[in-house]
Order: C-alpha cells, then structure tokens, then sequence
C-alpha cells in the first residue's frame, strides 16, 4: 500500500495509473457500455464520426460500430498486454532462479537458451509461432510471451547471482534450510521488485505486438482487436481516414500509459533504496 | 516521346475528340486512332513462367498476351464471342472427332521464321496437351493433329469432344509458340519461357526483375498498321496504394485487374483526365461462392443449406461488400456467360424468418446461448473482398443462430486445410468462369477428384443424377443438346446446393483519358492491344 501511495506522489504515475485505471474500468465494464457482438453490422456503412449520436465515432465498410470495436478492443489488449507479460515473467523468474541458484552447467545451459531468445526478434518468433500453430488468443498470449521471457530471465539471474552470497542466505544454508525453500523464500522475495518494473514494459511491448499481429492479419478474427481495426481503416485510408486513427489513438494512450505507471515505479523503487 | 511530354497541356489541346473517345470507347475505331507512344502500364507480379502455352493463368497473359497469339480471341461482336487472330476459321466435324483451323498466311515470328500449320501441331502436341494447366483438361483426348499444308491444321480426337467447349476455350488455351525454338529442348526450363518469341504485336525487349517489363512494336506484325503503339512498359507496383498514386502522378496511365481498390475508386473517379472503366473483363467473371463440407452432418442436410442460403443479403454483398462493382449470382453459371445462363433455379432469397424456420424443421433447435451449432468457416485469403464476406457470413449466421468461428490462414495454409485436410464447414472461395461450364466450373460440383487439387469438389458431396449430367454434358457434340445439359446442371446445383453461389464480379480499369480503345473486348487486359493507342 505505502508503495502505491508513494507512486501517486510522482506525476508519472498518477498519469499512468489514471489512464490505466480508466481503461481497466472501461475493459471490464465493455459489455454495458456498448452491448451485443461489437463485429455485428450495426448500421450503414462508412459513417463519418461524430454524425450520428448512435454511433459517435462511426462505422467501418461493413457497418460496424467503431466507437464498440474500441471498447471491446481494450478488453484484447489489456488482456493480452497483460497475461503475455505475466506468462514471460513467470518463465523468465522460473529460468532465471534456477540458473542463477543451480550455477554450474545447468546455468551454462539455461543462458545459451536464454541467448538463442533474445538473439531472434521477438516480433518475428511471434509471427512464425502464430503462423505455424495458428491465430488463437491465448497461442498469441504464448507467442509474445516466447519472445519477451529471456529479458526477466537475465535480470533474475544477476539478483540471484548477488543475493545467494548475501549473509542472510548463508545463514539459512547453516540452519539445513533445503535448496528449493531458500530459493522460494530467500532469494525470489528480494529479487522480484526489479524484474516487476521491468514488466510495465514488457506489458506495453505485448500490446504492440498483439496490435501488429492482427495488423498483418494473424489476430483470433473472432474477436475485435484495434490492430485488425487498424488494417481494416487502411483499405479506406484515403477516404476514411477516422477508421484507421481511433483504434491508433486507442494504442497510443494504453501504451502511454503503461509507460508513465512504469516511469513511476522506477521513480519510487529509486526513492525508497536511496 | 517521353512521358514528361505528356503534359496537362497536350490533354487540353486534345480537345473535343478526346471527350469523343471517352464518352463512346468502342466508337473510336482503331484505324482512327493516332500512332505511336509509349504505354505506362502497372504490374503487380512477376510470373516466374511468362509462356501462356504452359500457364493459361491471367497474370501470365497480362504481358505475355500482347507477344504471343492465340488462334481465337474473345469478341463482343464476332459469331459465337470470337474474332480470329493466329486462325481465320475454324470448324468442327459433326461427330465431334476433328476440328479444322485454317491458319493465318504471311504470319512471321519475331525472329523473322515464317508460322506454319507445325508450330500449331508441335504447341497443341507438346505443351497444350500435357503441360498446360487447362489444356490438360480441354484436350484430353486429342490424339493428334493433321498438317496437310502450311495453313491448316487438323486436331483429331480419340473421343468424341464438343467443338463448343474448344471454341470457348480457344481464347485461354490456344497460344502458340514457335516450334523451332522448343523443339529437342526440355519445354520447362527453355529460355523463351522468360524471352518470349511470338507472333503478336509488341516483341519481348527487355525485363527488370523488380522494375517493369518492356514491350516495342513489332513492325512485321500481320495486321498492317498495328500496333498503334511504340511501346508497352509494364511497370511493377505491388503496392496497391502506390498504383492509385502513381496514375495521379501521370507516371502511369493505366491500372488493370482492380491494382486501385474499390474504395479507392469513388475518389478517382472524380480526378481530371481519368476514367474508371468495368468493362473488358465478361470472359474472366470470377464468382464469390460458399464451399460447404457436407461431411457435418448438419451440412449435409438440404434445409440447413438452403437456411444458409436464405441467409445472405446478396444485395449487401454487392452494395456494400463490391461498392456495387459486382452482381448477385443465381447459379454456378454467371450472367456473363448468355450462352449457357439460365435464370429460371431455384432463387434464395433474403428471408431471415424463413431461414431460422428452415434449421427448426431440420431439428436443430436454438440453445440457451441463441445458437444452434457451431462451424468453422474459412474465408480464402486471395481478395479483400473474400475476407470481408467472411467478417459478413459470421454475422450473417449469427442472425439464424449458428455460431460460425473464423479461421484465417495464408494462400498456401488454406489450400492444405480446404483442399487437402478438408479441415473446415465452410469456406469463402473465389473460382473463376472460364467460358465454358466444363473448364473449371463442373469440377466444382462433380464427385470423385482427388483430395489435393486445389479449386474442385473437395466438400465430400456426392449426386450421382449431376454427376450423370456433367459426364454427359462432357461427350455431347450437339451444341444444342449440350447447352441443354449445363441448364440442367444450372438448375439441380440451384436446388441441391452443393454449394452456394453469392456474387460474380470482374475487375476495373483505371486509365488517363488519353489512353484509346481499352476494354473493347470481352478479356481486353489479356487480349493483344494491338489497336491500343495514346491520344498525343
């Protein structure tokens, strides 16, 4: 709790964690704010935005509410922002905590897998992943988090690395603490704080790929994410140029946002070790 | 003449003739246009194999067809479509076994070697025949053909073989390439396959990989005072944005094959000096058609079909799918094709009501969820438009209650899955009409392919009475009795519904003003232009 009333303290992360907030409230409330199937066909199609009071922000070529594809689309994107960032973090303490506390070849091992991710991009490997296996949310979720776990897996390692020769970790190894506990107990409490502020990052580069991913058509078409919104508004770019810049706005505000709540996590994690 | 020359300026002293020839294109007679200058033309492939005799495919013609020839082209006016090119008639023996080309005199390839009946011989023998991708089909039964002199060529058959299918098909299959460049080589691999040598109007010049294709007139062509043209450049613009772009810029001045989307055109219309045009393209309909797996034994009920069927607002896919650059189909046969069209089938028309009656009586009742079942659907990922009635049919479908789950793949993704794995419950296919019922249109209906051959039956559906029909339709010489069959065929497709026919389109051009007699012919973007002509 302190920490969090220190993160209000930063303009930073006020900001962030506003705009967050908001769009937290606005993805989980989606179905009363703009009830029924966001990609049915609500009116006439290529309506202009702000015309018509039933749909403010118009509709696309075959008549879909746009204003509903964002509000939706914040479901997809958070959503997924957020579980591939959760996924990469919990591959990457999971590898790191064992590379870093096992030592030897079995560290040896884990860095070069660790190196073989982080040498291929991390869009690419996403983009054969979901070729391959196919466009589904959660092989989306996998495939950004297979791309960004090598990062929080680094970080881990090199707090493990320093922490187990702290003298509160040798005193748990005297009292016949057995290896796994000391690391669940010791080690990982005092190595998470970094690796968490690295996740508002990973968040908001999960959101982008997600976006760049059903951009290039590789989304769930199933549901509405603003990256399809986006590629469906460039076919009409040069007529209806609206489609294209609302879910843009959408992406930039959510990414925004991430960014400053981790501006303001650095902000105050700096604050309370000095 | 460089392109810089053709300034507004020369537009503007073009004067009233140029309004003339826009507002009547077919009017403004070849003879009356004026010689010479170059065509900048966009391009969005580059085929690897540009020989038509082995790749009856439209980007192949796009370029290939201005160099080499058919022995027939397509016609709005000439007797039965046709206007002779590399042939100047030809007739079918009355129990279907032989047809007899007499061939054009004084015809010389680009290399200055005089074309003979043997060039047609060796072309319908060694390439059209087992090579070719329709050939193959078209003249599956020829057997050999007869040189008696230098200008006739008589095609024999082992089977009886509708001299009806052969003349629609003559404009697609029938390119001829010289024999003595072919002959002792190995046909795949010959370089004239990338240098074309032909009897056309434009030679083969020169190809950058990547940057365009260039034609120049051939002065020793046969139809003196063709071309009209001094080159053709076919500029590679895979962008499609890029093309609209560069004919505003005047660094093109035609776009063929829709290369401007359809959105785009409302826009373009509207610029000085351009028209967008939708004729030319009669003989390439292609057809928005619903693939149906009737090994769900859901879709394998007739009344869940035709619920599916009254579930589509053509309308809206024509409005506001194709902006009304298309027409709401009947049947497997388009209104394109007058010969073989019928309109008296079975119709389906827009009646949610109905539909949601129809999938009750078959016994399947709506769930607590407001669905009835559940299917995979596969739009095919070729056009804009295929992808976009995907995004429609699923909330088509939701309106009756089936809860139609969208799978996306690429071009070569969904062709395993649809033709090969059979891994879908509906799919969004774009086949194309070739002239003729039998080229490509019966394999989409008939039993019995094979799994793999991408474009045919690969849904599982069985019926013996249409597969007796088109078998038949297949040896029937009578043209009559044969057009008769394929009504028939119309007709039971309508009412079965082995599939379900929504939409035929063809493609746009978009030309400058000062571009003379485009689209004068049923396949005018693969035809010669040897009459094309740029007002100077």
């Amino acid at each position: 709790m302190r920490r969090i009333r220190n993160l209000m303290k930063t303009p930073e992360g006020m900001a962030g964690f506003g705009i967050l907030a908001t769009l937290i409230l606005v993805a989980l409330f989606a179905p009363v704010l703009s009830p029924g199937d966001p990609l049915r066909i609500a009116g006439d199609p290529l309506l202009a935005p702000f015309v018509d009071p039933a749909f403010p922000l118009g509709t696309d070529r075959l008549g879909r509410d746009v204003l509903a594809g964002i509000i939706h689309g914040t479901r997809t994107s958070l959503a997924v922002g957020i579980a591939a960032a959760i996924a990469a973090i919990a591959i990457g303490l999971c590898v790191g905590l064992a590379a870093g506390f096992a030592g030897g070849l079995v560290e040896e091992a884990l860095m070069r897998v660790i190196d073989a991710f982080q040498i291929v991009p991390s869009f690419l490997l996403a983009l054969a992943f979901v070729s391959v296996i196919g466009a589904s949310v959660p092989v989306v979720v996998l495939a950004i988090a297979l791309g960004a776990w090598a990062d929080p897996a680094r970080l881990t390692r090199a707090q493990v690395l320093s922490i187990r020769e702290r003298d509160y970790v040798a005193a748990a190894r005297v009292i016949g603490m057995h290896p796994v506990e000391i690391a669940w107990k010791e080690i990982l409490p005092n190595a998470l704080p970094p690796v968490l502020a690295l996740s508002a990052i990973i968040v908001a580069a999960a959101i982008l790929t997600e976006a760049a991913l059903s951009f290039l058509g590789l989304g769930d078409p199933n549901i509405v994410t603003w990256g399809s919104m986006i590629a469906e508004g460039r076919n009409v770019l040069r007529s209806s140029p609206s489609l294209s810049i609302f879910p843009g706005i959408a992406l930039v505000v959510t990414v925004i946002g991430v960014y400053l709540l981790s501006e303001g996590f650095g902000k105050t994690l700096a604050g309370s070790e000095a | 003449m460089t392109i810089a020359n053709l300034s507004r300026r020369t537009f503007l002293q073009a004067g009233a003739g140029l309004l003339a020839s826009t507002a009547l294109p077919t009017l403004a007679r070849a003879q009356d246009a004026p010689s010479g200058g170059r065509l900048i033309v966009a391009a969005d492939s580059e085929p690897k194999n540009l020989n038509p005799a082995i790749v009856a495919s439209n980007g192949v013609f796009f370029i290939a067809s201005k160099v080499i020839e058919p022995l027939a082209e397509a016609s709005f006016e000439g007797k039965d479509g046709l206007s002779p090119r590399l042939a100047t008639s030809w007739e079918g023996s009355a129990d279907g076994k032989s047809v007899t080309f007499r061939l054009r005199e004084g015809v010389k390839w680009h290399d200055g070697k005089p074309f003979t009946s043997a060039d047609v011989a060796y072309s319908a023998l060694n390439i059209w025949k087992p090579l070719q991708n329709l050939g193959r089909l078209v003249f599956a039964n020829l057997e050999a053909v007869d040189t008696p002199d230098a200008a006739t060529a008589v095609f024999r058959f082992s089977k009886p073989t509708p001299f009806q299918l052969i003349r629609n098909a003559l404009p697609v299959v029938s390119s001829v390439v010289p024999k003595h460049l072919y002959e002792g080589t190995d046909i795949a691999t010959n370089p004239a396959n990338v240098k074309l040598v032909g009897t056309g109007p434009f030679k083969f010049t020169e190809y950058k990989p990547g940057e365009y294709y260039r034609l120049t007139r051939n002065a020793d062509y046969w139809n003196k005072g063709e071309p009209k043209l001094d080159e053709v450049i076919f500029r590679v613009l895979p962008d499609r944005a890029g093309a609209g772009a560069a004919l505003e810029a005047e660094e093109i001045q035609l776009a063929a094959f829709s290369a401007i989307p359809l959105t785009d055109l409302a826009r373009i219309s509207k610029v000085p000096d351009i028209k967008v045009i939708s004729k030319g393209y009669e003989a390439l309909t292609y057809q928005l058609v619903l693939e149906i797996n009737h090994r769900r034994k859901e879709l394998a009920d007739l009344k869940v079909r035709q619920a599916i069927a009254h579930a589509i607002d053509k309308k809206f896919v024509v409005d506001t799918i194709f902006l009304g650059y298309a027409a709401a189909s009947t049947g497997p046969v388009p209104k394109n094709a007058p010969e073989f069209y019928d309109a008296s089938v079975p119709a389906y028309d827009f009646d949610v009501a109905k539909a949601n009656a129809l999938l009750d009586e078959a016994g399947y009742p709506k769930g607590a969820d407001g669905n009835r079942f559940s299917l995979k659907l596969r739009p095919a990922p070729y056009f804009n438009e295929t992808k976009q009635f995907g995004a429609y049919l699923r909330q088509a479908l939701a309106a009756i209650g089936i809860d139609a789950q969208l799978v996306n793949a690429d071009s070569a993704a969904h062709q395993k899955a649809v033709y090969t794995d059979h891994d879908f419950d509906l799919a969004v296919a774009p086949p194309v009409f070739r002239g003729d019922p039998a080229i490509s249109t019966t394999i989409l209906v008939k039993s019995g392919t094979p799994a793999g051959v991408p474009f045919s039956n690969q849904g599982g559906y069985e019926n013996k009475e249409l597969d007796d029909i088109i078998a038949k339709a297949a040896e029937t010489v009578d043209t009559k009795a044969r057009t008769d069959l394929y009504k028939q065929f119309q007709k039971l497709v309508a009412a079965d519904l082995p599939l379900i026919n929504v939409a035929e389109w063809g493609f746009i051009t978009v030309a400058r003003d000062s571009v003379l007699n485009v689209s004068n012919n049923p396949r005018w973007a693969v035809s010669s232009w040897a009459d094309t002509a740029l007002q100077s």
